[in-house]
């Protein structure tokens, strides 16, 4: 390692003498551990909140309802309160001088703006 | 959130083993510190990347943020930063627990002899932690670092406990904590949270700065990579507010009063201007100007070599069709005439006097000359001379007369309709002759306008000839190369000459067989045939009035203009010069303009929708959280109202208090108290409400070990809750 990478102590030493079972031991070289976790959503499902009392609160039911109140759409591109929706793009728009710069817009700008309201589309 | 205190630690051996460790264990910062104290000893950005380093090629590890400098050394292309939590619950534990190895590592904990972390933990999680990840994190600070006991709490929940105690809210509120990925409102009852009336909204402070790095990002797709993570967290926290009333403010920004022009900041991104450039001296001026000029010199030259060059060849060959023609001539015997003639490659003389005339025209055309037909002008013999049968009556002559009387007859016919023409042509060369002198008249009477008159008459006429020269060659101007060899290539264009014949080639196609065929029957349908021909665009040899007109002015030009050069060749002249240089960029093209962003991007804490997630906003969530409530005398959800009590490191913003104001407000009873008070440090009072808890002599009742765990199981942990009113 180089000296100034030692110096400020960027990289964790591998052995901790605080540790009663070492990083190295636990997660041996070269095995494969990309599934040795679970997602949230997979963490949840086993859970199994659905056999506790619905009434005793849990992680899944204190989660907000959607809005009474109508989502508002804004322009995408502006932030602009949006009367109008390209078809072709799908993107919302404020008024003419916007959409003309809808159009103009490469596909993977209109990718990531659907994608900043999840509204892509996602190919798997 | 805050900023990054990274320092090890030398006095971990001075702590008594049973001084707990306090770990706030944030979504976007780790903060740990010993209990008692006022500020966490360590804290850092809760993630970690796994580069690989470029000259051993080991695998490391690197937690929280660093001087970038440093990663020259590794290759991170093939890792990104990894953040423990999904949302707001741990789940990748290999992450938290590199994140942990270098919490207790800076805490000084690798000086210590005991092997293990010989005291307490009070870690904060999120509130209603789903057990197995619970578990987890027990199991992790149990076996892997020896923690003699562990307890978890809500930070919000500390952050209030806090605050309370310090008389900014009271017994009974609410917490509105605007966390990292999520937000919640917990309801306090008797200084205890209730679990049961809690509402989280998967919205955070990680939503407005990524809302706000992508919106940046798109608009100035030029400076994406200085609109880094961190810059938007900076840009964040300097200029973004939360609108008093979302909808008036864009109105003001959409109408762009100066009141909005006020309102938008600006971020200088660094720019450093160009070197100023010198005006060219004189001296460089007049270089270049004699350079232009020699360019324009040679070229000039170079056109007047090719046009005497061209005369010069036409003489020769009509020099040559003159011997021809003379030899033809004086040669008597038909043999001789036949053998000059397979010598010449002509076939016969008609063909010689035609090709003749073609050559003196086109001298003609390249002197700038008038064209017209040489005449022989041996015609001054009077008709009656040459044809005295015409006017003998038919009953006095012979057939042998008669016929010579047609013949006659037909050649005089012939040649009247010649002289009438070449009358006509010499009243056209009269008029020319006239027009020709007007012009110079004019010329020498103003050389400068007349000059300016024939340049301008030369552009437009050479741009009208250019003009069908694209349309002839396929529209393509300036001549790709397809249109070369003459055919028309798979999907090329054709011009419209062409697209016309193939109309006709495919209707006669699809006529036929179609009703009667009454083709021939009119003259005109033989005309078909012609259009057909695949050559019907060839009218080189038709000389055109423009082309004529042209070619004229140009002489005219080059006479007396001296700057004069011809367009192709300008063409020429002009793509040798350098390419037409683009703007110099200036500061303003570095500047990062923040308009409607600096009020769009919080607006996701109260409209979700925004960023895609249909929930409540924080608003609403307070409305939600009493309605969760039922059992709950009004008075008393009165009460909790006067204590609304804001905390998180999102909770920042400016405008947040009155923007909830008027939402909560609007879910409340008419008239009804409302109180909305924010913490002393929305940042750090989680953790120190976490350090005065865990110092508390009762927190000891509240810890948990190794054994309790094992004993009591999964389902008791699940449930396990810490009081939070030990020390008032």
């Amino acid at each position: 390692m180089e000296p100034d990478v030692v110096r400020s102590e960027l990289v964790l030493p591998p052995v901790m003498p605080f540790k009663k079972v070492q990083t190295g031991d636990k997660y041996p070289k070269g095995q494969s551990r990309a599934r040795y976790w679970k997602h949230l959503k997979q963490l949840l499902q086993a859970e199994n909140f659905l056999s506790l009392p619905p009434d005793e609160p849990n992680y899944l039911n204190i989660e907000a309802p959607p809005s009474m109140y109508p989502p508002k759409k804004y322009c995408d591109i502006t932030g602009f309160e949006a009367p109008y929706v390209d078809p072709r793009t799908k993107l919302r728009y404020a008024d003419p001088e916007v959409f003309r710069q809808v159009r103009n817009l490469p596909n993977e700008h209109v990718q990531r703006y659907l994608a900043l309201r999840n509204a892509a589309v996602i190919f798997r | 959130m805050a900023e990054a205190r990274i320092a090890r630690q030398t006095d971990y051996d001075l702590f008594s083993p049973t001084t707990p460790i306090v770990i706030d264990n944030g979504g976007s910062t780790f903060r740990i510190g010993w209990a008692g104290e006022s500020d966490p000893r360590i804290m850092f950005r809760n993630v970690a990347l796994r580069p690989r380093h470029r000259s051993t090629g080991e695998t490391v590890t690197v937690v929280g943020e660093h001087d970038p400098a440093l990663f020259k050394y590794f290759d991170c292309t093939r890792s990104s930063w990894r953040s423990p939590f999904d949302n707001n619950v741990v789940y990748q534990f290999e992450i938290m627990e590199y994140v942990l190895d270098y919490g207790f590592d800076q805490l000084g904990a690798s000086s210590s002899m005991a092997g293990k972390v010989d005291h307490p933990i009070l870690m904060t999680e999120c509130i209603l932690n789903p057990v197995s990840s619970r578990a987890k994190m027990a199991e992790l600070l149990f076996e892997t670092y020896g923690a003699p006991s562990v307890a978890f709490g809500v930070d919000a929940a500390f952050s209030y406990k806090y605050n309370q105690n310090l008389g900014i809210c009271a017994e009974d509120g609410i917490a509105l904590s605007v966390g990292y990925m999520t937000s919640h409102s917990i309801p306090f009852l008797k200084g205890e949270p209730l679990p049961e009336g809690s509402c989280r909204t998967n919205v955070g402070g990680y939503h407005v700065t990524n809302y706000l790095k992508e919106l940046l990002s798109l608009k100035y797709p030029y400076h994406a990579s200085s609109i880094t993570w961190e810059k938007s967290e900076e840009l964040k926290r300097e200029h973004c507010y939360v609108a008093p009333d979302y909808a008036s403010e864009l109105q003001i920004f959409k109408k762009g009063t100066k009141e909005s022009e006020e309102k938008k900041r600006v971020w200088q991104l660094p720019w450093i201007p160009p070197p100023q450039e010198e005006p060219p001296s004189e001296e460089e001026l007049a270089r270049k100007a004699a350079i232009r000029e020699k360019q324009g010199q040679r070229l000039r030259e170079m056109a007047a070599a090719k046009r005497s060059q061209k005369i010069t060849d036409l003489e020769n060959e009509l020099h040559v069709l003159e011997t021809l023609l003379s030899q033809l001539e004086q040669a008597e015997q038909p043999e001789v005439a036949s053998s000059i003639l397979a010598r010449s490659g002509y076939l016969s003389r008609q063909e010689i006097e035609s090709a003749h005339f073609r050559v003196s025209q086109s001298l003609r055309k390249a002197r700038g000359e008038p064209t017209g037909t040489v005449e022989d002008n041996a015609d001054n013999v009077t008709s009656a001379d040459k044809y005295p049968l015409v006017s003998i009556p038919d009953e006095m002559l012979t057939p042998d007369q008669l016929k010579e009387k047609k013949r006659q007859l037909f050649l005089k016919t012939t040649s009247e309709g010649r002289l009438r023409a070449k009358q006509k042509r010499s009243e056209e060369e009269m008029m020319r002759e006239r027009q020709n002198q007007l012009e110079e008249e004019r010329r020498l009477e103003n050389p400068e306008l007349y000059l300016e008159e024939l340049r301008a008459k030369y552009k437009e006429l050479s741009e009208k000839m250019d003009q069908r020269k694209r349309l002839k060659t396929n529209g393509n101007g300036n001549g790709n190369g397809n249109n070369v060899s003459g055919g028309t290539g798979r999907g090329e264009r054709l011009n419209a000459a062409q697209r016309e014949r193939m109309r006709l080639l495919t209707t006669a196609l699809y006529d036929k067989g179609k009703g009667e065929d009454t083709f021939g029957l009119k003259d005109e349908d033989w005309q078909l045939y012609k259009l057909m021909s695949k050559d019907t665009d060839d009218d080189d040899d038709v000389v055109d009035p423009d082309e004529a007109e042209l070619e004229r002015v140009a002489t005219k030009l080059q006479e007396f203009d001296p700057s004069f050069v011809e367009r192709t060749e300008a063409r020429l002249m002009q793509s040798a010069q350098e390419p037409p240089r683009p703007r110099t960029l200036t500061a303003e093209d570095y500047q990062v303009v923040l308009g409607v962003e600096r009020f769009r991007c919080p607006e996701v804490l109260f409209q979700p929708g925004m960023v895609g997630e249909y929930q409540v906003g924080l608003d609403e969530m307070v409305s939600h959280s009493l309605r969760r409530l039922p059992n709950l005398d009004s008075s008393v959800k009165d009460h909790m109202c006067q204590s609304i009590f804001l905390t998180g490191g999102g909770s920042l913003l400016p405008g947040l208090e009155q923007r909830l104001e008027t939402g909560i407000r609007a879910t409340r009873p008419y008239l009804s108290p409302l109180k909305i008070v924010r913490a002393v440090d929305s940042v750090m009072d989680a953790w120190r409400g976490a350090s005065v808890y865990a110092a508390s002599e009762m927190f000891s009742t509240q810890i948990f070990s190794l054994q309790d765990y094992n004993e009591k199981g999964e389902d008791w942990l699940r449930r396990y809750n810490i009081v939070y009113s030990l020390y008032d």
